[in-house]
């Protein structure tokens, strides 16, 4: 496999971890443009913890992960109840703190002859766990190709059990949800925690491959993208997002003859796209049918 | 079994509800009857949970339920459907039912497997409120694809699958035909039958006054009548909040 393609496949599978950040959200009816604020504290806290402290490298995805599920729970806290444009609203206002925020973080130790560490604008360098571990990049790619695996499995199972039901209820009708008896609040709020430790897991093997973060990689378009990413897919199933990134970044891809052309004939895509299907190629509908089908097969 | 005292509530200056007293008895059907805006659907929503009161108390069986959350409302066993349908439609006619069965018994033995899977017995409760609800045989159409009349009995069956013993129906016959409601009119008959108290909001005369013990008129937030459907027809303020004062 060429090197290019690889680095392709790598991107897919971590941006795939953010689409589908954005897509819990969108099932319980909240539109974030913020996720990519759990990608970098996902990425920073991993990177931290296996570049300065000597963490494992899988240590230190789980710590990233926790770390965006810690701050997700606080700004859940907050923003929990909170919903349509107040929530998108908030969620902007937090991407754009946490970039902030990253300018003016500072905290380098010495590692062996360096200073090794977040060092605001000027980023976080070195974070080598990857390659002083020995694995290659391609095998690197396929374990972030099964992680992805298990966590779409881990989601569609979730999705299809009582609790999957009472999230979608509170997407639905929060009123509604509440007078069946669901806790709307923390529904809402594991929900919003779980979609940041996924993000934050995405950051953490990103700047594993990339060994190199700076705040510019909580850029609101990475967030704007994961969101368009499941609109794209569908929101019917967590497969949605997940085609939606391949789709969107192999398109852009595939458009780099047009050069300058891509974005014009791309953005007309996504345009026709919403307006074919507003609710993404795998919308509530056709999985519904599909699955009534396969179900009747084997009836 | 449902006591209402000297419910009140404001929204900014427009007191929605003033000073409502309300006894709502055992295994009773109670029509709550008023023109639109008197405040019917307030106390419902104050009832269970939507919002708090300004002043006064909620007891059921005993206890004081006064801004409790929606799910520990239910949970106590008072249900509500709503006056216009509130049901998932991304979701399945039996998936629509699915969370509000067990709403009762959170917690206990078996929760892991009865919050991942479904279980036979909750399937097989699950079957009988829709067969109740005339709604097995569309068990696996998406609630957005059903008909008008459908949906509104799903509202019902949902509401049905929690098994609360005083349901709250917030104008069920809103919309229906004459055939489907005096499919309703045998619904409430045999719920009441079955044991269950039911407040029934409605602006369908004919059925209020058939299927109720007791009727109660709110006007402007307040209650102004209470008593026997053919006493309370009578009551001068009631015809005067209808159709107007004599001249």
């Amino acid at each position: 496999m060429s090197d290019y393609v690889v680095s392709l496949l790598v991107r897919i599978g971590v941006e795939a971890f953010v689409a589908l950040s954005a897509y819990l959200l969108l099932v319980i009816g909240r539109i974030s443009f913020g996720q990519q604020a759990f990608f970098v504290i996902g990425g920073y806290a991993a990177g931290i913890s296996t570049a300065l402290y000597g963490a494992p490298l899988p240590i230190g995805i789980i710590v990233g992960a926790l770390a965006a599920g810690l701050a997700a729970a606080l700004f859940a806290g907050a923003m929990a109840r909170a919903g349509g444009i107040y929530f998108a609203a908030g969620s902007l206002a937090r991407g754009e703190l946490a970039r902030v925020a990253l300018l003016s973080f500072h905290h380098q130790v010495p590692v062996g002859a360096d200073l090794t560490g977040p060092a605001g604008a000027d980023g976080f360098r070195g974070i080598r766990a990857l390659f002083t571990s020995g694995m290659s990049v391609t095998a690197y790619m396929v374990a972030i190709w099964g992680l992805l695996a298990l966590t779409f499995l881990a989601i569609a199972l979730l999705l299809r059990s009582r609790w999957g039901e009472a999230i979608r209820m509170v997407g639905e009708d929060e009123t509604a949800a509440a007078a069946v008896g669901v806790r709307v609040g923390r529904v809402a709020g594991l929900t919003m925690v779980g979609a940041g430790a996924l993000a934050g897991m995405g950051g953490g093997l990103f700047a594993h491959y990339a060994t190199y973060l700076e705040p510019g990689h909580a850029d609101v378009m990475l967030g704007v993208h994961s969101l368009a990413y499941a609109f794209i897919g569908g929101l019917g199933t967590p497969l949605g997002p997940i085609i939606g990134v391949a789709f969107d970044i192999g398109l852009l891809e595939s458009f780099r003859f047009l050069a300058g052309y891509r974005m014009i004939i791309f953005g007309g895509l996504v345009m026709a796209l919403l307006v074919l299907r507003p609710r993404g190629l795998l919308d509530e509908v056709t999985v519904h049918r599909v699955t009534r089908r396969l179900a009747g097969r084997r009836a | 079994m449902l006591a209402i005292e000297r419910l009140s509530k404001q929204f900014g200056g427009v007191k929605a509800v003033q000073h409502v007293d309300l006894d709502v008895r055992q295994n009773e059907i109670l029509g709550l009857i008023g023109p639109n805006g008197s405040g019917k659907s307030t106390i419902v929503n104050l009832v269970t949970g939507v919002f708090p009161p300004t002043e006064g108390r909620v007891r059921f069986k005993d206890g004081d339920i006064t801004g409790w959350p929606p799910h520990r409302v239910l949970a106590a066993g008072v249900g509500r459907t709503f006056q216009s349908i509130r049901l998932f439609g991304g979701l399945t006619v039996w998936q629509n039912l699915w969370v509000a069965q067990n709403a009762q018994s959170e917690g206990g033995r078996g929760v892991l497997r009865r919050w991942l899977a479904v279980d036979r017995a909750s399937m097989t409760k699950i079957e009988a409120t829709l067969e109740f609800c005339r709604l097995l045989d569309k068990k696996d159409e998406l609630a957005s694809n059903l008909a008008f009349g459908d949906q509104r009995r799903l509202e019902l069956a949902r509401t049905l699958a929690a098994e609360p013993d005083l349901l709250l129906l917030d104008e069920p016959a809103a919309g229906m035909n004459a055939a489907e409601i005096e499919d309703l009119r045998e619904r409430l008959l045999a719920l009441k039958r079955r044991g269950k108290t039911i407040v029934l909001i409605e602006h369908h005369m004919e059925l209020v006054m058939t299927v109720a013990e007791r009727v109660a008129v709110l006007n402007f937030g307040q209650k102004i009548a209470e008593g026997r459907p053919a006493a309370v027809q009578d009551d001068e303020r009631v015809r005067e909040a209808y159709l107007g004062q004599r001249r």
